[in-house]
């Protein structure tokens, strides 16, 4: 009966280091204990430890060893298999989870320069079996601080280990349970905000769908730590599957005791509740959030009091991210200390990013924080595709600012994207090359926060709507004079006046994009010129000689804006165009040209 | 107890405050009005406008003063130049996004956002664009929606289902498409709206204004087809002289009979004579159930808008209604029946017109029920802001004109019938009745301050015989539900309450004058100086109890035989029926 | 009693030992990513394909689903680890496809080099 699985790394750097001869050496140890039976071994692909290797991994438990020679072998094997003792000064990081990402194999370009402690069972173990996450130790940190920790060591745990907020404002995880936990209060709740609104932004999608267990379990150690005996995940109802799998794992938690009555035979009891959010962004504003819960309207109320304070149902209320949540079982597991190692000095640990938009590798990463972007764009996701040229990074979601080119070291952080003028966000990261029109992104975005504005207060309802409404007008080549100041005024003015932080934050990408790149917004009104040749009102299409007269453009055009005529067989009325470029998509004798307008007002005059 | 206090600075200058109020409260204190929008102190904290914002030093964003609390050591500035633009700046989106129509506005001078304009110096635009366009409702015969004049300040939708506690209104759609609507957008004569109006009094601008109904009486009043008939409600006297300038809690019935005869009515009457009327009849009937015929305790059915309230939202409660019409409908049964008969005209010549101080009271006049053969007992309804409107529009003196008396033979009052239009009053001017009606002997000590004043919830006890009387009295819908809910769990505890529809009862009525430029809506000050009018003009009258009223004696004489009779039930009382109204109707109700 | 701890560890062996008896030993396991994006890219057909081929006698093969692991523009993927070799992820599998990963990576050992993630 196979008792343990040995896998020798046989990655490139680990076979110049002699993994093979390692495997012999191993064999022959077996035999020599009589315990040959007992174990199988495999060899995989790399694991991405080089620097450590040779690396030799003893399933179950998944106890690395690293930097280990022939010599050292027959020591770990006696140590580990017959006298069931892992040999500590061999070991690498052995009690750390994340580390179980690296059997993610064959893929090492990607996931090898990640970090995966949120996502470490994503895309490895099977979401809908209870089991798969057992077998990693699931759980485990649950009934650790069943066993043997206060709600006061936990969140003094939390506290140590300086995990901030992952929804996007960063504030400390620790101390919001405290806040919560020093309420008196007989009815307390803890929400998991699982209503990721942000296009373009899915972590919490894939966290929940990849391993839910993970968040019930971030869950449940979040509520022994405040006190709560009534849990919500709250999650927008356009992730059907995501909610398929939470009832399931809830189901299962609930029959495994770590849910309901008496969890793990202990004293404490709680229970967890989903609720389906109907998918408005503002909903993740966590007021906003709470009124849904209670059948309101979802619409921000000013604070203080906090949720901490006086959240659902006027209790005190922890809510907390999903990416948060899926953390804790790991602070709680491989220490405080240990997590705070990793990161910058006033963020730790790790960010999930949804990398999106002009980049080779469109997808979810995980990275330490103090990662560069330009690590993340270029080694990670694989740089620009087509051989474009970067243009910009537009992080956080459409509420962030779009960094340029001289931003690409900034090395990420709450703090260090906060000042240069983006925000962390819940982690959408969209790069943009050099053909879109910076002005039409900053448009675009806008349109997204201003339809979505719950409409409560008047700067962000309002404001909001008249900046786009002259961003509308720069990109239709009707800008004027002084449209810049008038959008900076507002700008500031929403960003400082705004109720809730979709208002104080939705001028952003507008105010980021003009401080960066000032010169487009100025070509644009004054020079009735994009340079990127997205904005409609900026360009014509226009037949050129090659026509044939075949008269495909004709039929396929919208708004009969083509004719035949006499002199080169078609003809584009400019006033009837729409500028959808449908012609220009089908011609297929390069007849039609997309043609820049620029007007040099000076020359004009 | 005394409060800590904490030391803040506000504009430089150093203020001890009273710690646990906002920012707002403790500047109010001081003298310094921040400007103010969506926030009204009888309602929640909305933070909606963001025109009252501050700037706290150490603060990265503006805080909205009117919800953020006060803290020790704070340094507040009001009006830095920051600020100033900020507020200019968002006074204006409300303005670019309102329709510039103040000219043909019905709240022209009185708006409070033409106000908040001024004050904040909006000399020039800068950021016009698209205006929202919608419909404005008109269904309703009582409260007319205009979205498009709706600034979103949220205060109709706290004030309904907060204070009223009806929640007829919500915020529907998103950002910059968002508006306030019944449920489903539904039309309001189908919604929950109980037509109280409450909605009109908070509005800052005029997206909620009433049915107008003073053109129609214009061109009717100069029709000499009919015998024109007014009567007026005992609260309007309280109120009407705030519309021209005079200070809140001058009675003013004179001169308002005065201008109705100029307007070109033949005859103005006073409800409040019918309400000593109601009181004949309502203290009868509580006699009746008291002795055991009927259901107890008894609720008043005076108020509009509680009725509707009732038929929709508590129909198990509908036995114990009293069956007696509200005074104005009495009236304008006795106008068609026995004052036509008096002066021998058809009742369909007659016009009969109700001046009062509610909404509601527009839509109880259409109310097919109460018809007298077929005919509306009271055709056109205007409240006080209509009739002050019309007595200006026509150019009548109303601030110098010398008093006139109201007409015979149903213009004497007694005390009791003025004290209807407070808060207490119909169950204060009931009791006096039936005291003397049960033991014969006259109430003496007849002013009962136990039911006077602005609190939710009034209760008091009377010795009637040796039998312990115990009242209850309610004032504004979510106070009345309140009270409702304890009648449901305890059905003995009390024997006769009476529920007003509006905060402080007529006085506060929907259709009451606008606040001025230096009051709020539904002030409580303001609020109490009106009852003080009535309760003054109660104190002068000779006779105080509504059964020694004169007139009321030689209509049960000539007309009506005796309270309770035929001619009565005929007359003066009706039944209702539960009504579902088109929005949601509570789980509770659903169960039964 | 056993403290929280304890119970644990008893579950977590039981578990493991759950999956291992499901033929986690198998020579090959397959993981099929089964995520709503993968699913949107067609996964679902992918994951059929393999389990028909199980139904229909393919033997010695651990088929397990398993969540995103964040390759959004290469899905779905297919992984195969085979003990003693370099594991392979395919992407952009569709049906034909992995019906070709059935025949000749699985029943061959064949490895199709030219879907593989490189």
């Amino acid at each position: 009966m196979i008792r343990y699985v040995i896998t020798l790394c046989d990655g490139p750097s680990c076979m110049q280091k002699k993994s093979k001869e390692l495997q012999e050496i191993i064999e022959k140890q077996l035999d020599n204990l009589g315990v040959r039976q007992k174990v199988q071994i495999n060899l995989s692909g790399c694991l991405g430890m080089c620097a450590k290797g040779p690396v030799m991994v003893i399933n179950p438990g998944y106890t690395i060893y690293g930097n280990i020679s022939e010599k050292d072998v027959p020591e770990i094997i006696e140590s580990h298999i017959v006298k069931k003792k892992p040999l500590a000064k061999f070991i690498v990081d052995q009690d750390h989870l994340f580390n179980r990402f690296y059997r993610v194999f064959g893929d090492v370009n990607f996931f090898g320069k990640q970090m995966r402690i949120v996502l470490r069972n994503c895309g490895i173990i099977d979401p809908e079996n209870i089991n798969d996450y057992l077998s990693v130790r699931g759980y485990e940190a649950l009934a650790k601080v069943l066993t043997d920790m206060s709600p006061k060591d936990i969140i003094a745990e939390i506290k140590k280990s300086g995990l901030r907020g992952r929804g996007g404002a960063g504030f400390p995880t620790g101390f919001k349970w405290e806040l919560a936990a020093s309420e008196e209060s007989l009815e307390k709740y803890i929400i998991c905000n699982a209503d990721e609104g942000d296009p373009g932004a899915f972590m919490d999608r894939s966290t929940i769908e990849g391993d839910p267990h993970t968040v019930i379990e971030g869950m449940i150690i979040g509520a022994y730590a405040v006190g709560a005996k009534k849990g919500i995940i709250y999650i927008r109802a356009e992730y059907p599957l995501a909610i398929k799998r939470l009832e399931k794992a809830i189901n299962d938690a609930r029959q495994h005791k770590f849910l309901g009555d008496d969890i793990l035979g202990t004293k404490f009891c709680f229970d967890i509740e989903i609720r389906l959010g109907a998918g408005a962004f503002v909903c993740g504003e966590e007021t906003a959030l709470i009124h849904s819960i209670e059948g309101s309207r979802g619409m921000p109320r000013p604070r203080p009091p906090f949720p901490s304070v006086s959240g659902l149902f006027d209790k005190p209320t922890v809510i907390n991210n999903v990416e948060t949540l899926a953390n804790i079982p790991v602070i709680i597991l491989d220490g405080a200390k240990w997590f705070s190692s990793i990161g910058t000095e006033k963020s730790k640990g790790t960010k999930v990013f949804a990398l999106a938009g002009k980049i080779n590798n469109t997808g979810l990463v995980e990275v330490p924080m103090g990662t560069t972007l330009r690590q993340i764009i270029y080694d990670i996701g694989g740089g620009i595709p087509n051989n474009k040229k970067f243009k910009a990074v537009q992080t956080g979601g459409p509420s962030g600012g779009c960094l340029p080119e001289i931003y690409l070291d900034t090395k990420i952080d709450y703090e260090s994207l906060l000042a240069a003028g983006s925000i962390m966000g819940s982690g959408g990261m969209i790069v943009i090359d050099e053909d879109s029109c910076m002005v039409n992104i900053a448009r675009f975005f806008l349109e997204f926060t201003q339809n979505e504005s719950c409409g409560k207060c008047t700067p962000c309802r309002e404001g909001t709507k008249r900046m786009f409404e002259i961003l509308t007008r720069i990109t239709q080549g009707k800008g004027k004079e002084g449209d810049i100041e008038k959008l900076e005024r507002l700008g500031n003015m929403i960003k400082k006046s705004s109720l809730c932080g979709l208002g104080q934050s939705a001028p952003n990408p507008v105010l980021s994009t003009i401080k960066n790149f000032r010169e487009e917004y100025i070509e644009h009104i004054n020079y009735k010129k994009c340079r990127a040749g997205q904005c409609q009102g900026l360009f014509n299409f226009e037949i050129n000689e090659k026509c044939i007269g075949c008269g495909v453009c004709k039929k396929v055009c919208p708004n009969q804006a083509i004719f035949a005529s006499p002199k080169s067989k078609y003809q584009i009325i400019q006033d009837k165009c729409i500028k959808c470029g449908l012609c220009f998509k089908v011609c297929k004798f390069n007849a039609i040209n997309k043609i820049l307008k620029e007007v040099n007002l000076w020359k004009r005059n | 107890m005394e409060k800590k206090l904490v030391l803040v600075h506000i504009d430089d200058r150093p203020y001890q405050v009273e710690a646990g109020q906002t920012i707002m409260q403790a500047a109010d204190k001081l003298g310094y009005h921040i400007p103010r929008l969506c926030y009204h102190p009888k309602i929640s904290i909305e933070g909606a406008c963001r025109v009252c914002i501050v700037e706290v030093e150490g603060m990265k964003n503006f805080v909205a003063s009117c919800a953020f609390p006060i803290a020790d050591g704070m340094k507040i500035r009001t009006h830095t130049k920051e600020l100033r633009t900020a507020r200019r700046d968002i006074v204006e989106l409300i303005l670019d996004n309102h329709p510039e129509d103040c000219h043909t506005c019905e709240r022209d001078g009185i708006c409070e956002l033409q106000r908040l304009a001024y004050a904040m110096g909006l000399r020039h635009r800068h950021f016009e664009g698209e205006k929202k366009d919608y419909e404005k409702d008109l269904s309703s015969t009582a409260v007319i929606r205009d979205p498009n004049k709706c600034i979103l300040c949220g205060r109709c939708v706290r004030i309904c289902s907060e204070v009223q506690k009806v929640n007829a209104l919500g915020h529907a759609y998103r950002g910059f498409k968002t508006v306030v609507m019944p449920a489903y957008d539904m039309p309001f004569k189908d919604s929950v709206c109980t037509t109280c109006g409450q909605c009109i009094n908070v509005c800052p601008t005029a997206a909620f204004v009433e049915k107008n109904y003073t053109q129609e009486l214009f061109e009717k009043l100069q029709d000499k087809k009919f015998v024109k008939i007014a009567q007026i409600a005992p609260s309007v006297r309280a109120a009407i002289g705030e519309a021209f300038g005079f200070p809140p809690g001058r009675a003013m019935h004179l001169e308002t009979v005065a201008c109705l005869k100029r307007l070109g009515f033949d005859y103005v009457f006073d409800t409040q004579l019918t309400a000593d009327l109601t009181i004949m009849e309502e203290a009868s009937e509580f006699l009746e159930r008291l002795g055991g015929k009927g259901k107890l305790p008894m609720i008043t059915s005076c108020s509009s808008a509680w009725m509707k309230y009732m038929e929709q939202f508590c129909p198990d409660l509908i036995e114990n209604i009293s069956t007696c019409k509200s005074p104005m409908s009495m009236m304008g049964a006795l106008l068609k029946s026995y004052f036509a008969q008096k002066i021998k005209k058809n009742p369909t010549d007659i016009l009969s017109v109700a001046v009062m101080c509610c909404t509601a009271k527009k839509y109880e006049a259409a109310r097919p029920e109460l018809e007298i053969d077929s005919l509306r007992a009271v055709d056109i309804v205007v409240t006080t802001r209509e009739i002050a409107w019309m007595i200006k529009s026509a150019g009548i003196d109303f601030v110098n004109i010398k008093g006139e008396q109201f007409d015979e033979p149903l213009g004497i009052s007694s005390g009791a019938g003025a004290i209807f239009g407070a808060t207490g009053g119909v169950m204060e001017a009931a009791i006096r009745t039936a005291y003397e009606l049960y033991t014969g002997e006259t109430l003496m000590d007849i002013e009962l301050n136990d039911l006077r004043g602005l609190s939710g919830i009034k209760e008091g006890k009377i010795n009637i015989d040796g039998k312990e009387i115990r009242v209850a009295v309610a004032h504004g819908l979510g106070n009345a539900s309140e009270l409702l809910s304890i009648i449901r769990k305890d059905p003995d505890r009390f024997h006769f309450i009476e529920i007003m529809g509006c905060p402080g009862g007529c006085i506060g009525g929907g259709g009451q004058p606008y606040a001025g430029s230096n009051s709020i809506p539904l002030d409580e000050e303001c609020l109490r100086k009106r009852a003080q009018a009535l309760y003054d003009i109660d104190r002068g009258k000779t006779i105080r109890r509504s059964h020694e009223n004169p007139d009321v004696q030689k209509i049960y004489k000539e007309f009506l035989g005796r309270p309770l009779g035929a001619l009565s039930h005929k007359y003066l009382h009706t039944h209702y029926k539960p009504k579902e109204p088109r929005g949601i109707i509570p789980e509770e109700i659903k169960a039964r | 009693m056993a403290n929280p701890l304890e119970i644990i560890k008893k579950k977590r062996a039981e578990a493991i030992n759950s999956i291992m008896s499901k033929g986690y030993l198998s020579k090959k396991r397959v993981y099929v990513g089964m995520a709503t994006c993968e699913i949107a890219a067609g996964s679902k057909d992918v994951m059929d394909v393999f389990k028909s081929a199980i139904a229909n006698g393919l033997t010695d093969v651990y088929l397990s689903q398993k969540g995103c692991a964040g390759r959004c523009n290469l899905e779905p993927t297919v992984e195969v680890i085979e003990e003693g070799k370099i594991p392979v992820k395919y992407c952009k599998v569709n049906k034909d496809m992995a019906k070709d990963i059935i025949e000749y990576h699985i029943k061959k050992g064949e490895v199709i080099k030219d879907w593989i993630i490189k």
